[in-house]
C-alpha cells in the first residue's frame, strides 16, 4: 500500500521538474547566469522559500482575488471615496498608480525573465511564482484605483505618463536599470534590496496611510498583497544567502550590488518621503520615524547577520542618517515648484500640518523649511503662486532634479560631476556619481527628461507642447490643489465652503 | 490545562499550554517550523491538521482562507489547540534524530568529583529505569530552593549512563550552580526530567566531525565522541577544547589517551589565561583562533558541533562562516525554556544561530 507522501516530498516532486539537457550543454541552455561573475557550485543547495506548489498557488490566489474584488466592489457601490479624510489624500494614490504600479508590472517581467534564465530549477520556480504575484498586484491596483479615476483627475493615463513624465523617470529608470542587469544582480536589486530591505518603507506608508485616511479599498489590497510579500521577502533573502554561501568570490560582487541598489532604492523612496509627510492629511508616522524603524533598526539587525558573511553596511548609510531630517521637505519643495508639469497636485501645508512637521523634525523644519514654505504660502495666497517655467538639471543616475543639499550643509546644493568620453555628467550625490563611474556605459545613454525635451523629442518647444505630449488635461491634472477641479468637486460633494454648483469634473 | 501536539513527519510531541499558539510551543521545544511574520498575515507557517480541533485565532482571511479552514489547515503562529492534535508541517525528516519521550526521574547522588576549581562532576543513579537519550542531549535538573529547573548536558554515553554524569561549572552569582557546588553532598536525592534538545551527532551524513567546546561545554562532546569511537567511527574527529589554564583543563588524560589510540581522533586543548612562563607547550588563545590555525581557516565539508559560553559560540560561528561553513552544517547546544523563544531576538537570516 502506498503511503501518502509527506509535505516535503510532495513539494519536491511538484517543483523539481528540471533535467540535465543532452541535446545542448546546460551552459548554452542557460547562457546568462555566469557572465556576472557569480559562481555557483551546487544549485541543489538552493532552499525554496515559497514552499508552494503551482496547483495550490492558483487555487489560493483565485480565492484571494474573489475576496478582494468583493471588497473593492462594495467600496465602489457605497461611494467609498466620499469617506476619505480629504481629497488631498488622493494624490498619494495618484503617485502610487503613476509611479509604483508600473514597477509591479516591471517586476512581473523581470521575474519572468529570471524564471527562464537561472540554471537551478528551484530558483526558476520561485521567480515564476513571484512573477505571477507581481502581475496580480498591478492588476488589482489598477482595478482598485479605477474607482478613483471616475471622480478625480490624475489617474487616466498613468501608463503613458510612466514612460514620459519627468518625475516618473525616477522609478522607471530605477527598474530599467534592474531589468537590464544580469539575473543575479536583478535578484539583489529587486528581490533583496527592494523587496526585502526597503519594502516596508514603501508599503507601510501607503497602506497605513490609506487606513489613517479612510481608504478601505487600498487597505484591503494591502492585506491581499502582504500575504504574498512575505514570500517575496524570503526569496530575496534566500537569493542573497545562496550567492554568499556558494563561493567566496561572490562576496565582493554582492557587496557592490547591495551598495548600489540600496542607494538606488533609497532615492526612489524619496518620492515616498514627500508623500508621507505632505500628501497624507492624517499621517501615521513621519518619514524620519519610518526610516529609523524600518531601515536603521530592522535593517541593522539584518546587517548584523550579514556581517558573518563578510557583508558590511554601505558606507553611505551615514548620508541617509543625516538626510532623514531633510529629504521629504526638499522633495516636496521640488514637486511644489514643478507641479505645473506634474499629474499630481501639490500645496503648502496649513498651520496644523506645519506644527506636526515641527514636532517630527525639531532640528530642521523650523530652521530651514518653515520660513520658506510660509513665504511660498503667502505668495500663493496673494495670487503669486510660483510655477517654475524652466527645466531642472537632473541627476544622471537617479534622475531626480538636483535639489538635494550637502549632507553636512543644508544650505548648499550638492553637485557632483564626472567626465566620460568628453561629456560632462551631473550627479546629486557621491553614491550616484560612484554608481555611474563604475559602469558609465550603462548610464551615459540614459533617457533624461530635460535633455529629451530640449532635443525636441517630447512634443515640441515650450511647456504647453510638452504637456500635450504627456496627454495632461491642463488645469485639471496639474497645478496646485487649491483651485483645482478636484478641490471644487470635493467641496461640492461634502458641502464644504467654497463649493460651486454643478459638476466641474474636468475631463 | 495542556494539550499534546504531535508533529508529523518527525513524530515529535509538544506540550502546548491553554491559549499558547502552536508555533510558540514548537520553537520553545527546539522544533523549527517555517515561519515569518509571526502574526497571521503571511501564511509561511501554514500546517495541516490531521487530527483534532484548533482555534484558528487571528489569522488574516487572505493568509488562511475559508476553504483552507474547511480543509483542515491552520497557521501555526495564531492557532491554538482545542484538543490533542496531530499536525503535519513542512519539516525535514532527520534520520539521525530519535524521538524519545520526555520523562521524570528521581536519582541519588552517588559520587562527586572536583574536576577543576570551577567544574564539578556529579554522578546520579536513577531509581528504576535509566534515562534513554541521544549523546549530546540535556536534562532539566531541579535544584532544591531554586524555582525553575536548570539545563545540564549529559556527559555519559547512552550505553554507560548508570550513574549519569553531569559537569557543573560554577557560575558566579548563579543560584543553582552555587548550591550544587557548595551544598550538594553524596546521598542527596534530586529530581530531573529529560531528555531534551536537538544537539546530537549527524552520523548518517558523510562529513567529518569538528567539536568546538569551552568550559563545562565539554559534557556533550565527551558523550558524543566516546559514543562515536566506541561504535568504531573511522572518519576524522577533532576536538578543540578551550579552558583558562591547565588547572581548568579537565579530562585531559582521557582525551590524550583517545588521541593516542585512535588515528582518526585529534585532541587540541587551548588555554586562554595560562601564565606565560608555565610549562604548557600546547596552543594558547581562544578556541576559534585555534580551530582556524589547525584547519588553515577552511572548514568547508565538515560538520561543526559547538558548546560553551555564548561569546565563544559567537566567535566560532564567525570563524566557521569566514572559513565557508554555514548554518546547515553547524550544530549547537541550545537550552530551550519557556522564556527563550520570546526573549531571543529573531534573526532575519538564520534559523538557529
Amino acid at each position: 500500500m502506498a503511503n501518502k507522501l509527506n509535505m516535503r516530498d510532495r513539494y519536491k516532486l511538484m517543483t523539481r521538474l528540471g533535467w540535465e539537457t543532452s541535446y545542448q550543454p546546460m551552459d548554452k541552455v542557460f547562457p546568462y547566469d555566469s557572465y556576472e561573475g557569480i559562481k555557483i557550485k551546487d544549485w541543489d543547495a538552493w532552499e525554496d522559500p515559497f514552499r508552494m506548489t503551482m496547483d495550490a498557488y492558483w487555487k489560493y490566489q483565485g480565492e484571494k482575488e474573489k475576496k478582494l474584488y468583493a471588497i473593492m466592489d462594495a467600496f465602489s457601490q457605497s461611494n467609498g471615496h466620499l469617506n476619505i479624510s480629504d481629497a488631498r489624500y488622493v494624490n498619494a494614490l495618484k503617485l502610487f498608480l503613476q509611479g509604483v504600479s508600473p514597477l509591479e508590472y516591471q517586476a512581473h517581467r523581470g521575474f519572468a525573465r529570471q524564471g527562464r534564465h537561472f540554471t537551478g530549477e528551484g530558483a526558476r520556480v520561485a521567480c515564476q511564482m513571484q512573477s505571477l504575484d507581481e502581475l496580480r498586484h498591478v492588476q488589482t491596483q489598477i482595478h482598485g484605483m479605477s474607482h478613483f479615476n471616475k471622480y478625480f483627475d490624475g489617474f487616466h493615463d498613468f501608463a503613458h505618463w510612466h514612460d514620459r513624465v519627468w518625475y516618473l523617470s525616477v522609478p522607471k529608470s530605477f527598474f530599467d536599470d534592474a531589468n537590464t542587469a544580469g539575473p543575479f544582480e536583478f535578484m539583489v536589486a529587486i528581490g533583496f534590496s527592494f523587496e526585502y530591505v526597503l519594502t516596508n518603507l514603501l508599503f507601510v506608508p501607503f497602506m497605513s496611510g490609506a487606513a489613517y485616511n479612510g481608504d478601505m479599498s487600498t487597505v484591503s489590497f494591502g492585506f491581499s498583497a502582504q500575504s504574498d510579500e512575505a514570500r517575496h521577502m524570503t526569496l530575496g533573502l534566500e537569493a542573497i544567502r545562496f550567492m554568499l554561501e556558494q563561493h567566496e568570490d561572490n562576496v565582493p560582487i554582492v557587496q557592490r550590488w547591495i551598495d548600489k541598489w540600496l542607494w538606488r532604492g533609497y532615492k526612489v523612496l524619496s518620492l515616498v518621503s514627500a508623500m508621507m509627510d505632505y500628501m497624507l492629511p492624517e499621517s501615521p508616522m513621519s518619514w524620519k520615524e519610518a526610516w529609523e524603524v524600518y531601515f536603521e533598526q530592522n535593517g541593522g539587525a539584518l546587517f548584523n547577520d550579514l556581517a558573518r558573511y563578510g557583508i558590511t553596511v554601505p558606507d553611505y548609510a551615514e548620508i541617509c542618517t543625516k538626510e532623514k531630517e531633510h529629504l521629504s521637505h526638499q522633495v516636496w519643495g521640488i514637486l511644489y515648484n514643478h507641479t505645473a508639469a506634474a499629474a499630481i497636485h501639490t500645496w503648502m501645508p496649513d498651520d496644523a500640518k506645519m506644527n506636526w512637521l515641527s514636532e517630527k523634525y525639531p532640528d530642521t523644519f523650523d530652521k530651514y523649511y518653515r520660513p520658506r514654505f510660509e513665504y511660498w504660502r503667502d505668495q500663493a495666497e496673494n495670487g503669486n503662486r510660483y510655477y517654475s517655467q524652466t527645466l531642472p538639471l537632473v541627476c544622471q543616475t537617479c534622475q531626480i532634479p538636483m535639489g538635494f543639499t550637502e549632507p553636512d550643509d543644508p544650505t548648499q546644493i550638492s553637485y557632483r560631476v564626472s567626465e566620460y568620453n568628453g561629456d560632462k555628467y551631473h550627479f546629486c550625490s557621491d553614491p550616484c556619481k560612484a554608481i555611474f563611474d563604475f559602469e558609465p556605459e550603462k548610464y551615459c545613454h540614459a533617457w533624461m527628461p530635460p535633455q529629451q525635451i530640449f532635443q525636441g523629442n517630447c512634443g515640441g518647444e515650450g511647456l504647453p507642447a510638452v504637456l500635450e505630449h504627456y496627454k495632461f488635461n491642463l488645469g485639471a491634472d496639474n497645478m496646485d490643489y487649491v483651485g483645482s477641479p478636484d478641490e471644487a468637486n470635493w467641496n461640492l460633494w461634502k458641502g464644504l465652503n467654497g463649493s460651486v454648483s454643478g459638476d466641474v469634473k474636468a475631463s | 490545562m495542556t494539550y499534546e501536539v504531535t508533529i508529523e513527519p518527525t513524530g515529535e510531541i509538544l506540550e502546548v499550554e491553554e491559549g499558547q499558539n502552536i508555533l510558540d510551543a514548537a520553537l520553545r521545544s527546539g522544533v523549527y517550523l517555517p515561519h515569518a511574520c509571526g502574526h497571521g498575515l503571511c501564511a509561511t507557517c501554514k500546517v495541516d491538521v490531521l487530527d483534532g480541533e484548533v482555534d484558528f485565532g487571528d489569522a488574516s482571511p487572505f493568509a488562511l482562507m475559508d476553504m483552507e479552514r474547511d480543509e483542515g489547515k491552520c497557521l501555526a503562529c495564531t492557532a491554538t489547540p482545542m484538543s490533542d492534535l496531530v499536525i503535519e508541517a513542512d519539516i525535514e525528516f532527520d534520520e539521525d534524530a530519535r524521538s524519545i519521550p520526555v520523562r521524570d526521574f528521581v536519582a541519588e547522588v552517588v559520587r562527586i568529583e572536583e574536576f577543576s576549581p570551577r567544574i564539578r562532576g556529579i554522578f546520579l543513579k536513577t531509581e528504576g529505569d535509566t534515562i534513554d537519550f541521544q549523546a549530546g542531549q540535556y536534562i532539566n535538573l531541579y535544584v532544591p530552593g531554586v524555582e525553575r529547573p536548570r539545563a545540564f548536558s549529559i556527559a555519559s554515553t547512552p550505553d554507560d549512563s548508570d550513574p549519569l554524569e553531569l559537569n557543573v561549572c560554577l557560575v558566579p552569582g548563579g543560584e543553582a550552580t552555587t548550591w550544587l557546588h557548595e551544598s550538594l553532598e553524596v546521598g542527596a536525592v534530586l529530581k530531573f526530567s529529560g531528555p531534551y534538545g536537538r544537539f546530537y551527532t549527524r552520523v548518517s551524513k558523510p562529513e567529518p566531525f569538528l567539536f568546538l567546546a569551552g568550559g563545562s561545554g565539554l559534557s556533550s562532546p565527551k558523550s558524543m565522541i566516546l559514543e562515536l569511537l566506541g561504535a568504531g567511527e573511522r572518519r576524522p574527529i577533532t576536538l578543540v577544547y578551550g579552558a583558562r589554564d591547565q588547572q581548568d583543563l579537565y579530562y585531559r588524560e582521557l582525551f590524550e589517551g583517545l588521541d593516542e589510540r585512535h588515528e582518526n581522533f585529534r585532541y587540541v586543548p587551548v588555554l586562554s589565561a595560562e601564565p606565560d612562563d608555565s610549562d604548557w607547550e600546547g596552543m594558547r588563545g581562544f578556541v576559534h583562533d585555534a580551530a582556524s590555525e589547525i584547519f588553515d581557516g577552511r572548514f568547508e565539508g565538515m560538520k561543526a558541533y559547538m558548546c560553551g559560553p555564548p561569546p565563544m559560540i559567537d566567535a566560532c560561528i564567525n570563524t566557521l562562516m569566514k572559513g565557508r561553513l554555514f548554518e546547515r552544517d553547524m550544530y549547537m547546544e541550545n537550552f530551550f525554556d519557556q522564556s527563550s523563544a520570546q526573549d531571543r531576538v529573531k534573526s532575519p537570516l538564520f534559523k538557529t544561530i
